[in-house]
């Protein structure tokens, strides 16, 4: 795949809108890196977004996350012990966002994710939500290609 | 329908986020207002964003867009002539990054919409579209309540 762009720097100005996104997320919220990753491999899953899966399964790995856990998260719901209650909660909320044309956010749905996450987490997380749905709408329609990767060593055990 | 946040502090954050996007969108692009408001409207048909619908159905009606070209964008297909070519592949663009889920974005459609925007213009229509798919994803899931607005009145009831 090669980008249907012919002028890369078309795009560098929306990328640098979204990338503040991003600086806030990382710099301003309480929402953990590895959680985000799973965040973002998930509406990427769902929105069918190969650069941003192989982007986020890097640097999810350099984050000390496991290849196993990865391997099943577009099934996680049937491995849910895998995963910690705020992470199936930032997992349900991701799918309903994602898939908002044809989800509603029930109250009940609204009321469990809110046992994992402060009202202000959960503005935060659903910003996360909505910078990675924007990054999808630009890498598949842009067609921007994914690049391989080795299994990095996790930054904890390299230092 | 009343919202479901308790502490309006609690998002304000994220919601400077979002207006930094929309600064960005109305000083920095060739973004026209009336093929903005009918890309917001587009979409929030879509994802069923009742408060997006009332507020974009205001500010276009502001602008100077009339209630009969608004009343069946959902249907702008069957009444393609009432659109400009520009505005057409606005709103197939908006359609097609939508529902990016289960739509695939065709060599064809990017050729064609690609014929009435420059690349630097179709990444700011992306990024207008990632806006309001952004709002639409705040205002349903914390069921942010529509406004009342009346009909500006250079454009009231006057028929032809």
């Amino acid at each position: 795949m090669t980008s249907r762009l012919e002028d890369l720097a078309a795009t560098r100005d929306i990328a640098q809108q979204l990338r503040k996104l991003e600086i806030y997320i990382r710099n301003e919220t309480t929402i953990e890196p590895k959680l985000n990753h799973l965040v973002k491999m998930r509406a990427s899953q769902i929105n069918g977004c190969a650069h941003c899966l192989m982007l986020h399964a890097e640097e999810a790995l350099k984050d000390g996350e496991q290849v196993d856990r990865l391997s099943l998260l577009s099934a996680w719901q049937e491995a849910a012990d895998w995963f910690t209650p705020r992470e199936q909660a930032a997992l349900v909320w991701t799918e309903a966002l994602t898939n908002i044309s044809s989800t509603h956010v029930s109250d009940e749905m609204y009321a469990s994710v809110r046992e994992q996450f402060s009202e202000k987490e959960l503005a935060d997380l659903t910003l996360s939500i909505i910078a990675i749905n924007g990054w999808n709408r630009i890498n598949v329609p842009f067609a921007t290609p994914a690049h391989h990767f080795e299994v990095p060593v996790p930054e904890a055990v390299a230092s | 329908m009343t919202s479901r946040i308790k502490d309006e502090n609690a998002i304000k954050g994220m919601y400077q986020q979002m207006l930094h996007l929309e600064n960005y969108i109305r000083h920095e692009t060739n973004i026209e207002p009336p093929l903005k408001h009918i890309v917001k409207l587009r979409a929030s048909q879509i994802n069923g964003c009742a408060y997006c619908m009332a507020m974009h159905t205001e500010e276009a009606l502001k602008d100077g867009d009339r209630v009969d070209r608004l009343s069946l964008i959902s249907a702008w297909e069957e009444s393609a002539d009432w659109f400009t070519p520009r505005e057409q592949a606005a709103l197939m663009w908006t359609e097609t990054l939508t529902r990016i889920s289960t739509d695939k974005v065709s060599d064809e459609l990017y050729n064609r919409v690609r014929e009435e925007f420059s690349e630097k213009d179709l990444a700011d229509l992306t990024l207008l579209i990632i806006t309001i798919n952004g709002w639409n994803r705040i205002a349903i899931p914390f069921h942010t309540p529509p406004s009342h607005f009346e009909v500006p009145i250079e454009q009231g009831a006057v028929a032809d």
